[in-house]
């Protein structure tokens, strides 16, 4: 069900036909995704029932601009975005729970399956002044946002759902020290995550022109007559217009703030590949965007009828596309991601940076940690067959997390030149054995959707063998 | 100078060529794998270690029987609450006895410590000892009794070579390192703590009795620093809760550990360790 969801996406303009409602039908089974396997146990650092959906197979596609205009992402990108990984940029409850900048921004989009009992009124929001991720922000009231996509974020100033901080770097330090109880960010990992963000790019969408416009051959009648509705002047209010505020030609944004009836001052959100970005407004209140089309509708009193409202639904879900919107996980995507965070090692031990050294070593070899429990071990019933190339794979990733940690160790005695061939080493193992084990291992790891659901099912019964008889 | 018991290590030889040959033309790969090949290191005084050796974890495993023997009394007079003790009890002779259950009798391993899925074994009692609050459990504890016995008869004789103990240790050791924000493998019965600490024990159990002689005699220093990495180890499990664990120190713990065992093997005449089973 969800592949055919995805599907619908993945399919460009052409089936584009109602997809507003499609855009509805595809969270509720998104909501109800088998897939999202919630934390359970009364010794968990996060509630029993959170959703964190780590084990989507697959992952918001993540377009890199350096990489879009032909170059390559620099070091301080691929330190950026290894910070951004890094759970231990954070404090308290979020490191303790191994919660990354990530965890929430998936590949730099979002994670509308996000839950957190207590702290989200939905899925997709949660509440950022919350005892449980900084006893110093709480606030005592429950007030959860959505997570907003950082897609395009370069362009998307002011910061905050209210937009009342105008630089990135300050809003940035904000969410590591204030929202989740991290320590100072130090200048440098701060200037590398802004230039990491910087470097989020939007998903392409061909149905866009040059200003913003419908791209006249790849639209339909009903989506030209939305764009029309889109830059018409509100009956009641003519200095009004949905363009006025999202305008076509700045990535539909005007870096405002404003009431649009929805209990406050928030800024302009962007619509850009916002068909991926539900749930819709400050709080994410809203599913589709046929339900944000009827609130401007009735609180501006509009007065669009109900084609109106379908048309500007299907110029909003033009808009909103993006190219190839995810992609699914694997060994090659874990590998290229290991291998791109690493990099910034080569430098780091050349200049004898430990701060760094000892990041990219805590975050690597973490998530190589978590890339060997992809590879059921042998005596994980709920898989058969492939044992001796999932005990190989396993195996290369623990060669791979030790040789991670030698560079650490010979980093931390100031012993540079072990370091320097110890990463040599890793970077020998990246290119060569590494990728064919896991590839040899892949159709019997939880990469392979089968494998998967029988993982988790087999976990999910055990769930309710614990549950069935419980009071 | 005595020699080590070889038994087994002809079929371990065997599957590190297959491995290798699978591993094909990939040299690293081989390289990964080259201490998958039993050592054929000379002798030691380990002959008479591994006897003592046998007699500890013979009483871990005798703990673990006698606890699921007093878990089936439990059960049949629906004392839920004994019932919960002699699982917690059971469960911490069978995991000081990891070292050695995971690479010699992976068979009964998997039924034992059975998971995620688990229709026997340990976690199938616990889901509904701890979840359900039900002494339903019957059947699977018979089984676990039966496993557990079957386990008990088979140590008495069986060989045990040293690089699987080194093996076992070093893989035990990486283990206490993983992420148990989650709550760990027995997040039901909120014990995941205390199979960290009891795997540690048995970590430092199996490494006094085996190898802490052998490493004196051959690198004291190295001794000293096997025995502080433990220590470290220690240091860090001795936390209130597993969430006021600092997962971040005891992963690095864990893998200088490894490090150190790895760096430890030849001055004991064995191969470095292999972090991974291969089965049969």
């Amino acid at each position: 069900m969800i592949r055919r969801w995805q599907q619908l996406f993945l399919s460009g303009w052409g089936t584009r036909v109602a997809a507003g409602s499609a855009l509805l039908l595809g969270l509720t089974l998104a909501i109800s995704n088998p897939r999202a396997f919630p934390v359970y146990g009364d010794q968990t650092v996060l509630p029993a029932g959170t959703e964190l959906n780590e084990d989507a197979l697959d992952r918001p596609r993540e377009i890199f601009n350096s990489v879009s205009r032909g170059g390559g992402k620099s070091y301080l990108i691929n330190l950026g975005d290894l910070a951004f990984s890094s759970p231990s940029i954070l404090g308290g409850a979020a490191r303790r729970a191994g919660i990354s900048c990530n965890s929430c921004h998936v590949n730099g989009a979002s994670n509308p399956q996000l839950y957190v009992p207590g702290l989200s009124t939905r899925h997709g929001n949660f509440d950022t002044t919350s005892v449980l991720f900084n006893p110093k922000a709480d606030d005592g009231v429950l007030n959860p946002f959505r997570t907003p996509s950082l897609r395009g974020a370069s362009l998307l100033a002011p910061y905050g759902h209210d937009g009342r901080i105008a630089s990135l770097r300050e809003f940035v330090r904000h969410v590591i020290v204030d929202e989740f109880a991290g320590p100072e960010p130090s200048p440098a990992i701060l200037d590398a995550l802004v230039v990491y963000i910087d470097d989020i790019g939007f998903l392409p969408n061909p149905s866009l022109g040059p200003g913003g416009r419908l791209v006249a051959a790849r639209s339909s009648d009903a989506e030209r007559r939305g764009e029309a509705l889109f830059a018409k002047p509100f009956p009641h209010n003519p200095e009004l217009s949905c363009s006025g505020c999202h305008t076509p030609s700045a990535a539909f944004v005007d870096h405002r703030q404003h009431d649009v009836g929805s209990g406050g001052l928030f800024k302009t959100p962007t619509l850009l590949n916002a068909d991926f970005n539900a749930p819709y407004f400050h709080d994410g209140r809203f599913d589709s965007y046929d339900q944000v089309v009827a609130h401007f509708n009735a609180v501006f009193d509009i007065g669009l009828s109900v084609e109106d409202q379908r048309d500007l639904v299907a110029y909003l879900t033009a808009v909103g596309d993006g190219e190839r919107p995810y992609e699914r996980d694997g060994v090659i995507t874990n590998v290229k991601e290991a291998s791109d965070f690493a990099s910034v090692l080569d430098i780091a031990i050349a200049s004898r940076d430990k701060e760094v050294i000892a990041l990219a070593v805590e975050t690597v070899s973490g998530e190589l940690r978590e890339t060997v429990e992809s590879f059921p071990e042998r005596k994980d019933a709920s898989v058969s067959g492939g044992g001796q190339e999932r005990s190989l794979a396993r195996l290369a990733l623990k060669e791979l997390v030790l040789t991670l940690r030698r560079i650490d160790l010979a980093a931390g005695a100031d012993r540079f030149d072990d370091a320097a061939a110890e990463y040599k080493n890793f970077r020998y193992l990246m290119v060569s054995a590494v990728p064919t084990l896991l590839a040899n291992a892949e159709p019997w790891s939880l990469f392979n959707p089968k494998v998967h659901d029988a993982h988790y099912a087999a976990l999910k019964q055990t769930l309710q063998t614990a549950k069935r008889a419980s009071p | 100078m005595m020699h080590f018991s070889r038994a087994g290590s002809t079929s371990r030889m065997a599957l590190g060529v297959r491995c290798a040959h699978m591993a094909g033309r990939f040299t690293v790969a081989g390289f990964i794998l080259l201490g998958v090949v039993a050592s054929q290191a000379s002798a030691s005084a380990f002959d008479r270690n591994v006897e003592h050796y046998r007699t500890q974890i013979a009483e871990d495993i005798g703990q673990a029987l006698s606890g699921a023997r007093r878990l089936r009394d439990c059960i049949a007079a629906d004392d839920l609450e004994g019932a919960k003790k002699a699982w917690i009890s059971a469960r911490g002779g069978w995991e000081r006895s990891e070292v050695f259950t995971s690479g010699l009798v992976p068979e009964l391993d998997e039924k034992i410590d059975a998971w995620p899925k688990s229709t026997t074994g340990f976690h199938a009692i616990e889901a509904k000892l701890f979840g359900a609050q039900q002494t339903g459990v019957q059947s699977e504890t018979d089984a676990l009794i039966a496993d557990l016995a079957e386990l008990d008869a088979k140590l008495r004789d069986m060989p045990l070579p040293p690089q699987a103990l080194l093996n076992g240790l070093a893989r035990l050791a990486y283990e206490v390192g993983e992420s148990k924000s989650d709550g760990g493998e027995s997040r039901l019965s909120g014990t995941s703590l205390d199979d960290m600490r009891n795997n540690l024990l048995g970590i430092s159990q199996a490494y006094h009795a085996l190898f802490s002689e052998a490493l004196a005699a051959s690198d004291p220093a190295l001794a000293a620093a096997t025995q502080a990495d433990i220590e470290t180890l220690k240091a860090l499990l001795d936390a209130p809760g597993l969430a006021a664990i600092n997962s971040s120190h005891l992963r690095k713990a864990s893998e200088a550990f490894v490090i150190t065992l790895a760096s430890m093997a030849p001055k004991i005449n064995l191969q470095k360790p292999v972090l991974e089973e291969f089965g049969k």
